[in-house]
């Protein structure tokens, strides 16, 4: 009732704006009573003066890939999806730089830019629901994240909507530029808790030339020659896009192998490609077995599969009755191969399945833990005491509420958090915007 | 004795923009300033940055603050003197400037002006006094001076001194000085002195003139032989002109232009008929080429030193440019080589060195890192500024590979800092000038020779 | 202890003795002197004092003083950057952090180095390229400039066009709070720790945000091979259009770079000359490294593209000696600028490089508008410009030109979509041109961070962001004591 009332008092207040009552429900939380499906900035712009003048709240999401990451409540005020705010504003093809609408999804921009044989060197998980501006606010990131950087390296130019309405460019269209702070690099990771992506302008890479894909398996208690393995190719000239570390349980449904993985990646030209899958095999340790990716459907459906093993928001489960929650844990290089070694470990003593990756040369790992609540809830204190030690941090990507309400979405909070608290109320002072979905509550 | 000269202005010469605070003639040139843009390139070549941080202690910081006096911001005080003459003269940064700023020159000239102004006190300005005004500009004097120390170190006296621990009472690094004084021989001037042209053996390639340098003749005598025996052995006549003097570094570094003037001409003058002048001393060739900037005001002279400079010539890059006949003989050792400041930044000369030293069969050569920053003898700044010779002295040893036998130079000052440094630190290194290398491989194969005929007979 | 010192002054005597020493602190006019600027000379102020602290607690137990007693306040590195960033307009208390120049550590394995702020950029390359690696941002300064400065300056390079700026080589900092307080943000080098990235905020923010005193690096294998081309064009735009095609092409140069005829002028007569011809209008300096076996398939493909664009000569460097002389003939060129004019203002614009035939030829009109000349040396692949404004400050008026010149390319740039700065900062130089980028609203935007760092604005104040509605009246000023440095430039806090 009270909801019927809102809505109509949004709708009259903005009679040309797309919305409707919320309907279907899932177990993720970060819901609105009322959702929103602006389709120009200032649609945008006024929906959040509204909300910052009404004391309203608003929960930001593209397709809504991301509602299970982060947020302790069921539902907001408003759900602002910017699903329908897409399309591409500007290319310079010859610059190698766009400019997109935030709700463009991955895929089509990907898509769109591969007719001008040219990419976003980025490679979030699920690409065909993951916003751009999505991928930018949860500062998403994927195995080739050695090879290009993440989104910190990518993007040069933010439009982002203050909750009081404010219309803020950060960066510009140039790929170099330090006029002024780098703004753009506060926005990117924040959540959706500092203002709304409009536009992202992102530098662009050429398509590579050649792309190629070594697997390397290893049998099983061999740690030590993994690790020996991975320094010698850090060590060497070699230049992988990816050098990815996957458990048993993921390469097995990758490629039928249930063992430890190496996925090496390599993407330049022709001969260069070439070379360096010859060194590869020219150094493959005694008693693994090594495949090789070659030919672009098999490197498309490794990639494809890879990229959308983790559980999403649009896609619910709530048939099933097992949880599933997605880690991300930042570690030292090399501690990938323990993260990725005691998540299989916790696999085995917990009746659940882990299926992991990290990243062996930068550090990031993906843990994807599916079985009961209290073996998923268990495995996740397991292994923050474990990555604790190893002096790196775990943040809980996806995880249904309750369990988020249960525990800590992003860790210990740092001495500095007043600082972050201070910016969060410069310019969110009402704190609209995904509220609660941030590191220490902001 | 040196203000007789008639270039020099008894009263402060007050240039047309009354601002500047220089009030001698022979001022800093803005010239030389105008083209410092700050950039900041020289600050990691220069080793007193190095060891202070501390920009008035830069070469671009210097520059700046020479530059403040002359547009009247500072004046010429103690405050100013200080960075002014803690500089090494070791150009390093000239080497360094993207715009070949002569900061070197400018500090000379910044000197001659503190000199005029601030004439030296004390301890410093006696010993300043004592060698450069009362003895290396007169041979006759020198000789005798080595004299004295040759009686010093034959007699007995100096065991007595290093006994009774008289040593402990004089200054540590005068200590660390005569702790390593080499063994003083008969001056070349002395021991070639009936003779117009010592002859080459072989074929004769031309004749050159030989500069023996002041201390260089009484102190390393036997560096003035291997140099003789060297040009000699490749068909090079020597002469020796003799009314040649010290070359003036020392005085101009210190900022006495008006002596070093003096010297400058009386050289002109001596090597007036030489085709080319031969220096085995870094630091005097350097001053040598550097004559026509003492004589910018003096169009005359300038004229006549720019001749001169034109054919002075480093005896290494001679050698090397002319042609030498390779030594035969074996002189099994692992050497470093250093590259003393004026000749690396002063001349450009960094390469010939080297390629005589390794055409010298069994000479292995390890590198040094950094091996053309100074050793901070710096003509006699290691007697005026001891505190940050030392410092500098500490870098230039940490440098020096553990295990080689010798380190090879072309500068008898940095050959002297050198062995303070073996000497210091308690390491092994012989101290050798590259020629005098060259000369014993000579001599090796002269003795081979002399035996393989013997053993013919 | 009391320190003999040869001042009554409190706040220097107290200052030596947190440094512990008067060989830490300089105070007298003399020594002051030589720090009233850094690269950019244009305009001087004197420092309160200078002190010269060894560790973060001196650090910040200099600032916790500082900020009590109400004492503006700023760090500085090598004092070599280009947009006055660490001048002292408000008469600070300069905080230099050379003597913090130690490397901390290194860790190969997991590619990082821990440094101290002193630390000199080239140094780090070769404390670690015998073992195959090095420290990627190499600004043409790198043989002095310091990496703390480096990274409040987010200091770029010849080599950012494949590899980046210094922020994306900074994985973690030490830093001290303008209040005193010590923080570390990823001390262990560990990408994406939760929260704001406030280390991607401070790499780049002038100074004004915090001191950094101790900072985590990444460090890069070396490449297997390397080739540079050197290409000389008989016109520019064959020049500007020979960079698109390159980047066209797909290829990813580790370095593009540009020099006019000018510029080429100024490197020949200067101490690195390469032997350029004198009458080419332009030249491109290119370089490909990564896997061998892969370069000469794109170097061919570089030499096609030139030829095309009528290229009149075209060269491989043959060995490193060749490749190193091109290189200290470009790295050098800003200061090589001394050896044909008594002066230089370097701009710093960046443009879309599909705009580079045109704003080119807007600088040029420029260069006839005001009667200077500008040299041209850049890195052209990023489109990152560097026109460098002649004059002769001694020239009365010709101070004023050269800044009007600056501002009237930096505007070139901005119109076609650019920036004012690639990687030399704003400082004090462009402060009034950041209106050409940003409206009042994003200014504000970026002063309301400063204010949750540096609420007091004791640290670096008055640098970066133009003073709402005061900013003509300032910039005014500043060009009237451009020539006067003595007088007292501007009131601000």
């Amino acid at each position: 009732m009270v909801v019927k009332e809102f809505i109509s008092e949004l709708r009259t207040a903005f009679p040309d704006v797309e919305m409707e009552q919320a309907q279907t429900n899932c177990d993720l939380g970060n819901n609105g009573y009322v959702h929103v499906y602006p389709k120009s900035e200032d649609e945008i712009v006024t929906i959040l003066q509204y909300a910052n003048e009404h004391g309203k709240k608003i929960v930001v999401q593209g397709n809504g890939s991301k509602k299970g990451f982060g947020g302790e409540k069921e539902t907001a005020d408003i759900l602002l999806s910017l699903s329908k705010y897409k399309g591409i504003v500007e290319h310079g093809a010859g610059d190698m730089t766009v400019t997109v609408k935030s709700g463009t999804s991955f895929q089509e921009l990907q898509e769109f830019l591969s007719e001008y044989k040219q990419q976003v060197s980025l490679d979030p998980s699920w690409p065909k629901y993951a916003s751009i501006g999505g991928v930018i606010a949860s500062n998403d990131s994927g195995p080739k994240r050695l090879g290009y950087g993440s989104a910190r390296d990518a993007v040069i130019g933010l439009r982002i909507i203050y909750p009081d309405g404010t219309i803020i460019r950060s960066g510009g269209k140039v790929v170099k530029n330090v006029a002024g702070y780098d703004m753009n690099k506060m926005y990117i990771g924040s959540m959706g808790t500092l203002g709304v992506f409009t536009e992202v302008t992102l530098k662009l890479r050429p398509l590579p030339k050649k792309e190629s894909v070594v697997l390397i398996s290893f049998p099983e208690g061999s740690f030590e020659d993994i690790h020996a393995f991975a320094v010698k190719i850090l060590d060497s000239m070699m230049e992988p896009v990816s050098l990815e570390f996957l458990n048993p349980s993921l390469a097995q449904k990758l490629i039928g192998k249930k063992q430890f993985t190496l996925a090496i990646s390599f993407e330049d030209v022709e001969s260069s490609v070439d070379y360096q899958v010859k060194m590869i095999q020219d150094m493959k340790p005694d008693q693994t077995t090594l495949s090789i990716l070659l030919d672009n459907e098999e490197l498309q459906s490794f990639w494809n599969q890879l990229y959308s093993i983790s559980p999403n928001g649009v896609e619910g489960n709530l048939e099933t009755k097992e949880t599933e929650a997605c880690l991300k844990v930042g570690v030292k290089n090399l501690s990938v191969l323990n993260v990725i070694r005691d998540g299989q470990m916790l696999q085995d003593s917990h009746n659940l399945v882990v299926t992991a990756h990290g990243g062996l040369g930068h550090g990031i790992c993906q843990l994807n833990l599916k079985g009961a609540r209290e073996d998923v809830a268990s495995v996740i204190t397991n292994l923050c005491q474990i990555v604790g030690r190893l002096k790196g941090y775990v943040i809980i990507k996806h995880a249904p509420l309750s369990l988020r309400q249960e525990i800590n979405v992003w860790g210990d909070k740092p001495t500095y958090l007043f600082l972050m608290e201070g910016i969060k109320s410069k310019i969110d002072p009402n704190h609209v915007l995904n509220e609660k979905r941030f590191l220490g509550g902001i | 004795m040196v203000l007789k000269e008639n270039d020099v202005k008894n009263e402060p010469a007050c240039t047309t923009t009354s601002l500047s605070n220089y009030l001698w003639s022979d001022a800093p040139d803005e010239n030389k300033w105008a083209d410092c843009v700050h950039c900041g390139m020289c600050l990691e070549a220069c080793p007193t940055y190095e060891l202070t941080g501390q920009e008035q202690h830069s070469p671009r910081g210097r520059v700046h603050l020479i530059q403040s006096v002359a547009e009247g911001k500072l004046e010429v005080n103690e405050q100013f003197m200080d960075p002014v003459n803690q500089c090494l003269d070791c150009r390093a940064c000239t080497t360094a400037c993207p715009a070949d700023v002569d900061v070197g020159g400018l500090i000379e000239e910044a000197r001659g002006q503190i000199r005029q102004a601030m004439p030296l006190k004390g301890w410093k300005g006696m010993v300043s006094k004592l060698f450069l005004e009362e003895l290396f500009p007169y041979p006759n004097r020198m000789n005798s001076f080595g004299g004295l120390l040759k009686f010093y170190q034959k007699s007995g006296v100096q065991n007595l001194v290093r006994k009774t621990r008289l040593i402990n009472i004089m200054p540590s690094h005068l200590v660390e000085m005569e702790a390593v004084m080499p063994e003083i021989k008969v001056p070349v001037r002395k021991l070639f002195k009936n003779e117009e042209v010592i002859k080459a053996k072989g074929t004769e390639k031309g004749t050159v003139s030989f500069l023996t340098g002041c201390i260089m003749d009484v102190m390393f005598s036997d560096i003035n032989e291997s140099t003789i025996n060297v040009l000699t052995h490749n068909g090079h006549n020597v002469s020796i002109p003799k009314k040649q003097t010290c070359c003036g570094a020392l005085h101009v570094h210190a900022g006495d232009r008006e002596t070093g003037r003096k010297l400058a001409k009386q050289n002109i003058e001596a090597f007036k008929d030489a085709d080319k002048v031969i220096v085995n001393a870094a630091g005097c060739g350097c001053m040598l080429k550097d004559y026509p900037e003492l004589f910018r005001e003096d169009a005359e002279w300038k004229e006549k030193a720019e001749v001169f400079a034109a054919k002075v010539e480093d005896v290494s890059k001679y050698v090397h440019d002319n042609g030498y006949e390779k030594p035969k003989s074996e002189i099994k050792t692992r050497l470093t080589y250093h590259d003393a400041c004026h000749l690396a930044h002063g001349q450009g000369i960094r390469e010939e060195p080297r390629k005589i030293l390794l055409d010298i069969p069994g000479v292995e050569m390890v590198h040094m890192p950094n091996s053309d920053r100074c050793c901070g003898s710096a003509g006699i700044y290691n007697i005026t500024n001891p505190e940050m010779a030392g410092a500098v002295l500490e870098r230039k040893m940490e440098n020096v590979p553990d295990d080689v036998d010798m380190i090879s130079m072309g500068n008898p000052g940095c050959m002297l800092q050198m062995a303070i440094g073996v000497e210091k630190y308690g390491r092994s290194q012989q101290v050798v000038h590259t020629i005098q290398l060259l000369d014993w491989a000579y001599k090796k194969d002269a003795e081979k020779e002399k035996s393989n005929k013997g053993g013919e007979k | 202890m009391p320190l003999k010192l040869k001042t009554k002054d409190k706040h220097i005597k107290k200052l030596a003795e947190i440094v512990n020493g008067p060989k830490s602190i300089l105070y007298l006019k003399e020594d002051l002197l030589a720090y009233d600027c850094d690269g950019f000379t244009i305009h001087r102020h004197m420092p309160k004092a200078v002190v010269f602290p060894k560790n973060t607690e001196e650090v910040a137990a200099i600032v916790k003083y500082c900020a009590s007693h109400n004492l503006p306040f700023l760090a500085r590195g090598a004092g070599t950057g280009l947009s006055g960033g660490a001048i002292p307009i408000n008469e600070e208390v300069i905080i230099s952090l050379v003597r913090m120049k130690r490397l901390v550590h290194v860790d190969l394995e997991n590619r990082r180095a821990v440094v101290e702020p002193g630390f000199v950029n080239l140094k780090l390359t070769n404390s670690i390229s015998e073992k195959g690696y090095y420290y990627a941002p190499d600004p043409s300064s790198q043989y002095c400039c310091t990496i703390g400065g480096n990274v409040a300056e987010n200091a770029g390079g010849a080599h950012c066009l494949k590899y980046g700026v210094t922020t994306n080589h900074i994985l973690g900092l030490e830093v001290v709070l303008p209040n005193g307080e010590i923080i570390e943000i990823s001390s262990d080098g560990i990408p994406d720790a939760p929260g704001y990235d406030l280390l991607g905020l401070l790499t780049g923010s002038e100074g004004t945000l915090g001191i950094v005193t101790k900072i985590t690096v990444r460090i890069l294998k070396n490449p297997e091979a390397k080739q540079t081309v050197l290409a000389y064009f008989d016109k520019v735009s064959d020049g500007s259009y020979a960079v698109s095609d390159i980047i066209s092409a797909g290829i990813v140069p580790a370095a593009l770079e540009m020099m006019d005829k000018i510029a080429i002028e100024g490197v020949e007569a200067a101490s690195f000359p390469v032997g350029h011809p004198k009458d080419i209008a332009a030249l491109l300096l290119i370089e490909v490294d990564g896997i061998e076996a892969g370069i000469d398939e794109q170097i061919k493909e570089i030499l096609e593209v030139c030829k095309k664009r009528n290229v009149r000569e075209v060269k491989v460097a043959q060995n490193e000696q060749e490749r190193a002389r091109w290189w200290a003939n470009r790295k050098t060129g800003f200061g090589a600028m001394g050896a044909i004019s008594p002066d230089y203002l370097v701009q710093d614009g960046v443009i879309p490089r599909s705009k580079l035939p045109e704003v080119l030829e807007r600088i040029n009109q420029v260069s006839e508008e005001v009667g200077l000349r500008i040299a041209n040396i850049f890195h052209a692949g990023d489109g990152n410009l560097h026109p460098l404004v002649l004059f002769d400050s001694r020239k009365p008026g010709e101070t004023e030109k050269a800044l009007k010149a600056g501002t009237a390319c930096l505007k070139a740039c901005a119109d076609v979509g650019g920036s004012i700065t690639g990687e030399h900062g704003v400082g004090i130089e462009k402060m009034e041109e950041m209106r050409f980028v940003f409206n009042e609203e994003e200014i504000q935007a970026q002063t309301a961070i400063r204010e949750v760092f540096n609420p007091k604005n004791l640290l670096n104040a008055g640098k970066i962001f133009p003073s709402p509605g005061r900013c003509v009246e300032i910039k005014k000023e500043m060009k009237a004591t451009s020539v006067k440095s003595e007088e007292k430039l501007l009131e601000f806090s």
